[in-house]
This record gives structure tokens, sequence and C-alpha cells, in this order.
């Protein structure tokens, strides 16, 4: 089979998924459930932000949920603003203030009275955090496991500080009391149809452009970079750069990512960038296959839409960790390329068995059960 | 062009699976089921089974499926069962939005019962607000909220304080040392604690803040030591309380001198640190688990029988229980025709119920409850002795602070002038 083909194959399962995610709509009518799903796609955008920088580029980056909590705040901001407030009858300043005694808005919460800045700025805000400590890290060479323990150290940092200036950030209940967003004459509620679209275009058209991404010459660097750094660098390439940069691109999807969230919770919360969410997203990844935008998406969509009927069912309502848990271990354990690579394992074994076919005599294939039921 | 050997080709049929398992709820049942249909009335329960607050969050749900088995055994409400539906939230804001959507959307439930802390409070209100619903929240409070679909049936801090801090005045001095977890319950009740302690001319000779969580407190208690406090005023929260209290002791300070009063810790707390550590320490509250009436030794018999003998009543699982028996009358009285959220909480209003705690009444003016403070002295049993209880029951004032700003069955109106 050969490679340009298989490119074709991969474009046609990303042009599917999308198909399907795009169509939801015209099956599901309820507010409720459209909501639920968005959240799901949502994560899912979360979860390809880490894979073009773990995946593609070896960054595990444990500290993945800051770009999308700070997302998530700057869009809360704006709405905040809006927001007639009901609990305090002040002139327009936002109700956690007035219980904390603030008198006058803050400096930095002047321009989020902007959409355009609020929208820039929940992009923005991520890339430039995340530069800064790319900057240094990659600088210096730092790899590996000590890349994670930063970008960890680093979420643990921001988090402490939204919940400590509460006079400012609304502290441990997050920004909660927000209005409704607007544009262009469209309201993206919680539960109608134009933020499941939102969601769901925004994720087809992140999963076509870091696919395109990948696949340009930058993308192979970069993918050579996560096999071999040191080789990369002798044929004088400045690693740092390239991996700071799929770092800000990574952190710039989470922030966009978490800006949907709001739209979808009605609410940021600190826990948005805690750390158990960062871990979820890693988790995510690797039971999708982190090596594939695609993978890590629907992981996330395939893992957060279990957890959630699981731990509806009466049946399972003592037992859904336990459950979780232990799907975990058998994915990770039988298919270390996440559920992605189902597709590949049957892939290999019906050419193998052509192949077997061909020269007469089948020898390893005969153990190999016929698969005709997955796959096309 | 040899991009990537190891990438896979996507067939339809992977994408078709996982969006099947992705959407499970696709076929959802009874989108359009009435409230209370079919002789059921289903009512969410909505408290942490897992994550960081699931011990004292356990507890309300084990209260709240007492209360309804006790009112399903007496032969439900006008005839009808209550059906509970129980979510796991397990202790995440966002989760808890997420079940509540569920409870109030997908299962039309005509109540939910449900959180512990302020923030899992504060992220289910938009889909209350939403959808018109009713949610029941059992827990003590800060105050300074009046949302038009919450019905508070725990303490907020005029009823906590306005006999407490007098007390500690009359019985230990004027000077106090205000220490907190860092969010917004400890600093809105050092706020009302300011102002009661201006009036009675005392004095505040210190005000700290520690993060949630928070085990160190050495700093803490050496400022303890220098400033010499007579009273040490802690809305201190969860596993800090445990820490704050072993390293009190161990640090030589007597409660004697300088004892911690409380509004936050409970015998739950108490259990985890060990009595000898509580012993002396005061607590306010509208509840402990050895008041002595009939209906809380029914209580506390009946939940040791029902969830184990070693199971604690507390402050606020105790109105998670009768918040249940509350809603029970609302219902009745509504009669077996429709019955919606808002026609519950109208119906709620003026409701009286004698609970363990003594005679409680849901106010009308501002769907806050009259409760019965009551200051505890920590024995080392781990259990409270009771050496004041308020002679009456205690009016809520959610905006006792802010003079200007009162809670109204349409919400929150500023008085003019």
């Amino acid at each position: 089979m050969t490679s340009q083909r298989q490119a074709l194959h991969r474009l046609g399962g990303y042009a599917a998924v999308c198909v399907l995610i795009l169509l939801v709509p015209l099956f599901v009518s309820d507010g409720y459930l459209l909501n639920k799903f968005a959240r799901y796609l949502v994560f899912g955008i979360l979860s390809l932000a880490l894979s073009l920088s773990w995946g593609y580029a070896g960054i595990l980056n444990l500290g993945q949920a800051a770009g999308f909590g700070l997302g998530s705040y700057c869009m809360a901001m704006a709405l905040k603003l809006r927001t007639i407030p009901i609990q305090t009858g002040a002139g327009g300043l936002p109700d956690f203030m007035v219980w904390n005694n603030v008198h006058t808005l803050p400096w930095f919460w002047q321009p989020f009275h902007s959409y355009a800045f609020a929208l820039l700025a929940g992009i923005g805000v991520p890339v430039l955090v995340a530069f800064l400590i790319g900057w240094f890290v990659f600088r210096a060479r730092v790899s590996g496991v000590y890349v994670a323990i930063i970008t960890l150290a680093m979420l643990v940092v921001i988090n402490l500080v939204i919940i400590d200036q509460q006079r400012y950030t609304g502290g441990f209940n997050g920004i909660t009391d927000l209005t409704t967003f607007k544009v262009f004459g469209v309201e993206f509620g919680a539960y109608s149809v134009s933020t499941y679209y939102l969601a769901a275009v925004i994720l087809t058209l992140l999963l076509f452009l870091g696919l395109a991404l990948m696949n340009s010459k930058t993308g192979l660097i970069l993918q050579a970079i996560r096999d071999d750094e040191t080789r990369v660098r002798y044929f004088g390439y400045d690693v740092a750069n390239y991996q700071n940069f799929i770092f800000c691109v990574s952190a710039g999807v989470a922030g966009l990512a978490g800006m949907l969230y709001t739209l979808v919770m009605e609410f940021a919360s600190p826990t948005f960038l805690a750390v158990p969410i960062s871990l979820s997203i890693v988790i995510w990844c690797a039971v999708g296959g982190r090596a594939s935008l695609l993978g890590a998406a629907l992981g996330a969509i395939v893992v957060t839409g279990v957890q959630g009927s699981l731990s509806d069912s009466k049946t399972f309502l003592d037992t859904w960790m336990l459950i979780m848990g232990a799907l975990f271990i058998v994915v990770v354990l039988f298919l270390p390329n996440g559920l992605i690579s189902i597709v590949d394992v049957i892939r290999d074994k019906r050419e193998r068995r052509r192949l077997a076919a061909a020269a007469g005599a089948p020898r390893r294939t005969a153990v190999v059960a016929p698969s005709r039921s997955a796959a096309r | 062009m040899s991009i990537d050997r190891r990438k896979f080709l996507k067939g339809t049929a992977t994408a078709g699976v996982a969006a099947a398992a992705g959407f499970p709820h696709i076929w959802i049942k009874n989108a359009s089921l009435a409230y209370a249909a079919g002789g059921e009335i289903k009512v969410g329960v909505l408290y942490s089974l897992t994550g960081t607050t699931a011990i004292i969050e356990t507890s309300l749900n084990h209260a709240t499926i007492m209360a309804i088995e006790e009112i399903n055994a007496a032969g439900g409400i006008n005839g009808m069962k209550v059906v509970p539906v129980i979510e796991d939230p397990a202790s995440d804001p966002a989760t808890f939005a997420e079940k509540a959507r569920r409870l109030v959307v997908g299962e039309k439930c005509v109540s939910v019962f449900g959180s512990y802390t302020s923030a899992s409070r504060k992220a289910v209100l938009p889909v209350f607000e939403k959808y018109h619903n009713l949610y029941w929240y059992p827990t003590l409070y800060e105050g300074r909220e009046c949302s038009t679909n919450v019905m508070y049936t725990g303490a907020v801090p005029n009823q906590q304080q306005k006999d407490l801090i007098p007390w500690l005045v009359k019985n230990f001095g004027k000077k106090f040392y205000l220490i907190g977890s860092n969010y917004i319950y400890p600093k809105e009740e050092n706020n009302v604690c300011k102002i009661l302690l201006k009036q009675l001319g005392g004095e505040v000779v210190g005000e700290e803040y520690v993060p949630l969580g928070h085990s160190e407190f050495s700093a803490v208690i050496n400022k303890f030591k220098e400033t010499q406090p007579n009273v040490i005023f802690s809305t201190v929260v969860g596993d800090s309380v445990v820490a704050l209290h072993r390293q009190y002791k161990a640090a030589g300070l007597d409660p004697k001198k300088m004892p911690m009063a409380s509004l936050t810790t409970s015998e739950d707390e108490v259990a985890a640190m060990g009595g000898e550590f509580a012993a002396g320490h005061f607590t306010s509250a509208p509840y402990f688990m050895s008041y002595d009436s009939p209906e809380n030794h029914k209580f506390v018999e009946a939940f040791k029988k029902r969830w184990g003998k070693d199971k604690t009543t507390n402050f606020v699982s105790e109105p998670a229980y009768f918040q249940v028996h509350l809603f029970k009358q609302a219902v009745a009285k509504l009669g077996k025709g429709s019955i919606t959220p808002a026609d519950v909480r109208k119906a709620a209003w003026g409701q009286e119920y004698k609970a363990p705690e003594g005679l409680v009444k849901i106010d009308p003016k501002n769907s806050h409850t009259y409760l019965w403070p009551k200051i505890g002295e920590w024995q080392t049993s781990g259990q409270a002795k009771i050496i004041e209880e308020s002679k009456e029951w205690v009016e809520p004032l959610p905006y006792w602070a802010y003079p200007g700003q009162v809670c109204t069955p349409d919400g929150m109106v500023e008085k003019k002038g």
C-alpha cells in the first residue's frame, strides 16, 4: 500500500467523523443533549491540543489545562461585565468584587468590555504564558520528564494565584452568573444549536489545519524532533524554536477550547485549570491515540461520554471509577497506540494474510481470525 | 513522499463505532415526560460520593435517602411515591453542572437536593434559573444570595453569630483573632463578626486566611502566642481543622484561656482529629448530635440503624434530612394535580416541621429557614455539650450586614434612601 493511498484514507476518515459530528443536530433537538455533546466536543479540542505537542513533538505538557482555564476566564470576564448585576446593584462591578470590598474595576478587567479584546486574549494570554515558559525550558534544552514537571508546576502556580486573588478572580467559586454570548445577532446560549455548531466547526477546522500543519515541513521536523532531538539539532535546525512554536500553538488551541467551555458550562472555575483535568487530558490522548489528532479528539469524546453515562446509571453508581480505571489499563496494555490503532492492527493483519496467501504458504496467519466486521 | 508510515487509515466504520460509543444518550427516554407522572414524584439527589468532599457529602446523601425512605414507608405523598434519582458529581463544579442538567432536563425532577460547597451551588445555579427548577441547599453558608430557584435550609451568618459573639465577649474577653480558609465563606463570616465586635467594643488583633487544605499552622500559632487573643474565631474548613487543633495542642496552648470558637467544626471533623484535641473548644451551630430532644433521638437512632453504628450526624446532614420533609409537606399541600417546581416553592413558604434541632420554618420572605442556634463545648468523647441555646427560633437574614439590601420572593432588592 502506498503512503499516498494511506494519506487519502486518513483524509477520508477525518472527513467522515467531522460530517457525523456536524450531522448530530439533525437527529438531536433536545437542548440538554446538545449541550452535553458540545461539552464532549470541547474536550475533544482540548485533547487535540495536547496531541499536537505530545503526540507529534514529544513534549508532554502536564499543564495543558492552564491554557484551557485562562481561555475560559477571559471569556467569562467579558461575559461577566455584560451581566446586569442582579445580586449587587452596583454600577457595573462584578458581584464577587463587591463582596470582597473592591470599589473600582481593576485595570486588567477594563479591556474586557470589548469582545474583540476578550476573544484575542482568550488565545493570546495562553500563548504568551506558554511562550515565556517555553523560552526558558526549550532554550535550556530541558526535555522529557522534566518538561512534564515544570509544566505541572506552572499549572499549580496559576491555579493557586487565581484561587488566592479572589478579590479579582472570584477565587474558589470562579466567575459565575454570566450573560449569553452574542455576536452578529447570533446567540450562543449553552443549550442552543448554534453553540453546538460552533464547537463542531471549530473542531473540524482544527482537525484539518492540524493535519496540514503536521504534513508541512515544520510538522515533519517536529516529528523528527520527537524521534531524535539530537540528530535534528546536528542537521542545523533550531530545535528550541520549533518546540516552542508547537508548545504555543497547543496552548492557543487549549485557550480556544476554554473559551468554548465557558459558553457551554455558563461559568469559569479554578477547577478548569486544576491538576485532575490536566491529567485527564493525558488519559484521553493516550486512550484515543496520541499520535493522531483524530484519535486524541475521539479519545476525549469517548472517554468523557462513557464516563458520563456510567456515572449516570444506577447500577454503576458506586463502581464507575473502578470500571474507568480498568478500561484505561486494558487500552494501555493491549493498544499502546490508543483506540485509533485498532484500524492499524486490522490493516496489518489483512496485509499479512494477503502477503502470506500470495506467497502460497500461510505460516503465521493460522490463528488470525478473519475480521470482516470492522473497518470498511 | 514518505509521510509517517505508522499513520493509520481511518475507515468510516471506526468513525461510526466511535460516534455511537461517544453519544450513548441519543435515544434518551421520555424527554417530554411531565413532572410527577405515573404516581411517582422524581427528585434529584446531588451530593458527591467521590472526590475531595466525598466524606461529608456522603453523609448528606445518606440523610436525604433516609428521609425519602421514611416518607415512602409512610405511604408517600398523597399516594404518590418519591423516587430519588441519585447522581455522583465527584466534587467537581463542572460535573455538578452536568449532573444538574441531567436531573432537571433529562429526568424532569421536580426538585433537587444537593451541594455542600458554595462553589458547586454557584455552578448549578444557571441550570435551575434557566429551567425554573428548585434546588434545596442544606449547608450553612455566607448569605448574600437570594435566588428565586433555591430553598436555603442551612444557617446564614446572623443565625450562627448573633448569640455567639456576645457570649464569647462576656465569658472570655474582647480580643479576637480571626482565622479562616481562603474563600468567600470565611471572609463574609468575618465581615459579620467585625460588625458585631464593633458594637460590643471588641477588638480584632489579627486576621488571617490560609489556603484550602493547608496543614502547617506553626506560623499562625506563633502569632496567637504573640498577640494573646482572648478568643480565636475560626472558619477554617476541612482537613485544615484537624491540623489546626492538633498543632494548637502540641504548642501547649490552653483552651481555657484562649479557646477556638468555630462555625465550621462538626462531629465529623472532631472524629477525624480525636476528641482530646477538640476538648474545651466551641462551635456555634443549630444542631449537635448530642442535642436532647425526642426528634433527635429518633433521627440519630434511625441514621445509625440505616447506615451503620459508627456513623455520626452533624449540622449539615440534619438540614439535609429535614428539608426533604419540608418538601414533602409542600407537595402534600398541592394535591394530586400538576406539580411544578414553582408550585412547590410557593407551597413550601411558611411550612413548619419539628426537626431534630427544634421547630423550623421556611421564611416566605426570602426562602431561608428559621433555625435554633446553639453553642456546644467539645468533650473528649467527640461529642459536644450544649451550654447555650437560643430561647426562640432565629430569623434568617441573608443580607444582615448590608442594611441597604433585602432578599424578597422576587430576588434581592435595594432599599432606597
